[in-house]
């Protein structure tokens, strides 16, 4: 039997917007077991981002649990919710959100530096990653030399390059074209195929629903479809 | 952590260069304007404290109790054969015994009331006497019975150099000696207060003339002037019975001058760097709210809010030493320029009201370099504090839809 990665139990979150409360996510029941590509979808405000971040330590519930590797995050203080991020959560945003003074090669490696790994290991394993990803000779440029596919591959690189236990993906391939969101689905259905890694990745995108073993439909902050698909 | 944060910062500072540019050169304007102000600061407490001290004062004085009352020469007090001060060779740069009682000097035309100073010229090297050019001849030794006159009162008694001057004083016994003297020379001092009241002659003539063996006072120079007043204390010890009076108690204008010197290097720092201050909050919280959404993702993947304060506060100390150090090495510069000082003949009736002379020269000291240093530095540290809290008050999720 598969371990769960993740689970959230009654999670509810309501924004004020003005003087009206706002139910982004209510009472959502959600577990993903290690190894799942899991897809939430969902119109504007259907709570997939919402969903995401809580899943993430970005966003804390008003009520619910939300445990991920075994920790639930509503008893971790914000200092702890950042080493988990850290540690056991990567990271790919629409905006690929590279530190721009940085070459590829380095933005990759930066986290192993705020994780306190020695400069040969991180430097080694930053290397192995990008030429792993298909974008090994591109670790000298910075991101503004680089094309959108290659950064958001950089993003890529970033965020599994520690080993996480989850990757969060949030509209990765909003900023693509066909091609690039094709070439980038591939590496993300690689990674998990091929390293067991779990994905999540709130999306709009049918393509990067399509490569997904599980999708999640979310309308008005409630879980309202959850399937896997019989071929993907 | 910290070469991982110094690494990111120094890579930061090229990003937006010319604004980085404009915040250097402000601050090493204000670092510069600031150190160089301070060496003329320096220059004026020193030209002060060299005016008061060489103006037959010195560092510290003896007299016999209540000749500051009644200066003449019954309030006199004897020296020992031998005196020699008990100070340490390396603090002592001299002493000199001098009588010093008002008299009234006539010429053939004119008549004015003067301070008749009997001196030993050899040990006048820590008076005025030392510097001052002289028109004719000084005064030779302690047993010269002519007079040196200033060469405002030569023009004022309408005479000169080898021409005889009358002079009538008060002697040991209370009544009046006249004496007649011959001019040996004129000086000329910086400004005409002091030609104008001290006519010397040597010390043992003027002994003779008033039919006594007593000086007036003792003058003792230092060769630096805060062993003052530890000096003096021993001086206090030794000379019992006498008074024993620093350069502050006798020039207390002077002195109030000195030590608001001191204050005006902080009131012109404060004034400077508040400006400066302001200015570099303000760049600062500009260019931490461009990067938020960078600082919300740095906090996404896992870096803490204390590392992010550090980092801006990382980048604002590297500006501020880049910016402070080019800012000393312009000011000093500045007083390079002006080392040979500045001429203020042109304002030379003010700048003899303030006791100064009228060449300006800047005086840098390390001290100051360093304080400078250090306030500016810490002073970038606190300003880039603020606009780093501003970036960590946003959570990283409102950051990163910005």
């Amino acid at each position: 039997m598969s371990e769960t990665v993740v689970s959230c139990t009654g999670v509810t979150r309501t924004y004020q917007e003005d003087t009206v409360p706002v139910y982004a996510l209510r009472g959502v029941d959600f577990s993903v077991q290690q190894g799942e590509f899991v897809s939430l979808s969902g119109p504007s405000g259907s709570g997939k981002s919402t969903l995401l971040n809580v899943i993430g330590g970005l966003d804390r519930p008003d009520q619910g649990t939300v445990i991920v590797d075994g920790v639930d995050l509503s008893e971790l203080s914000e200092s702890e919710l950042a080493d988990m991020r850290l540690h056991k959560i990567g990271f790919v945003f629409q905006a690929y959100n590279l530190i721009p003074v940085l070459s590829a090669l380095e933005n990759v490696e930066f986290i192993m530096q705020l994780q306190g790994v020695g400069s040969v290991e991180r430097r080694q394993k930053a290397q192995n990653i990008l030429e792993s990803l298909g974008i090994g000779e591109l670790g000298n440029r910075r991101p503004g030399e680089l094309s959108g596919g290659q950064q958001q591959r950089v993003a890529v690189a970033r965020s599994i390059v520690t080993g996480p236990v989850l990757l969060l993906a949030d509209e990765p391939s909003a900023n693509l074209d066909s091609v690039t969101t094709r070439e980038l689905l591939d590496l993300l259905r690689d990674l998990n195929e091929k390293r067991g890694m779990t994905i999540i990745t709130a999306t709009h995108d049918p393509m990067v629903m399509s490569y997904a073993t599980r999708q999640v439909r979310l309308r008005d902050g409630a879980i309202e479809q959850d399937e896997t698909p019989v071929t993907v | 952590m910290l070469k991982l944060l110094v690494q990111l910062s120094l890579r930061n500072l090229t990003r937006h260069k010319r604004r980085n540019l404009m915040l250097f050169a402000a601050i090493a304007v204000a670092v510069g304007g600031v150190t160089a102000m301070n060496t003329l600061i320096r220059g004026f407490q020193a030209d002060m404290l060299d005016s008061a001290v060489s103006n037959l004062t010195g560092h510290i004085k003896i007299y016999a109790p209540g000749y500051r009352d009644d200066p003449n020469i019954q309030r006199g007090f004897e020296l020992a054969e031998n005196f020699q001060p008990d100070v340490a060779a390396e603090d002592l740069l001299g002493w000199a015994p001098r009588i010093r009682v008002p008299a009234v000097i006539m010429s053939e035309r004119e008549t004015r009331g003067i301070q008749l100073v009997g001196v030993d010229p050899a040990a006048e090297v820590i008076s005025f006497l030392s510097t001052v050019e002289i028109t004719g001849e000084n005064l030779t030794d302690s047993n010269d019975g002519r007079v040196l006159i200033g060469r405002e009162l030569a023009r004022q008694l309408e005479t000169k150099v080898g021409r005889r001057l009358v002079i009538i004083t008060q002697g040991a016994d209370g009544l009046n000696r006249e004496k007649g003297f011959r001019i040996a020379g004129t000086f000329d001092s910086e400004g005409t207060s002091l030609e104008k009241i001290f006519v010397f002659t040597g010390l043992t003539r003027l002994q003779s003339m008033l039919d006594s063996h007593s000086v007036t006072e003792v003058s003792i120079r230092l060769r630096s002037e805060p062993k003052t007043i530890s000096v003096k204390e021993v001086l206090i010890d030794f000379f019992v019975g006498l008074e024993v009076r620093d350069w502050q108690e006798l020039e207390p204008q002077a002195a109030a001058m000195y030590i608001f010197a001191d204050g005006a290097i902080f009131i012109w720092f404060a004034l400077m760097m508040s400006a400066l201050t302001f200015g570099l909050i303000n760049t600062l919280i500009a260019a931490v709210m461009e990067r938020v959404k960078e600082f919300g993702m740095l906090r996404a993947i896992g870096m803490r809010k204390s590392v992010i304060i550090a980092q801006v506060v990382i980048e604002s100390t590297i500006i501020m030493t880049i910016g402070v150090a080019v800012g000393l090495v312009m000011g000093y510069l500045v007083f390079l320029f002006f080392a040979d000082g500045i001429d203020l003949s042109a304002f030379a009736e003010g700048v003899e009201g303030f006791g100064m002379r009228t060449k300006l020269v800047p005086v840098m000291l390390v001290s100051d370099l360093v304080l400078v240093a250090t306030l500016s530095l810490a002073l970038g540290v606190l300003a880039s504090v603020y606009p780093a809290w501003r970036a960590v008050k946003i959570t990283p999720l409102e950051a990163l839809r910005r």
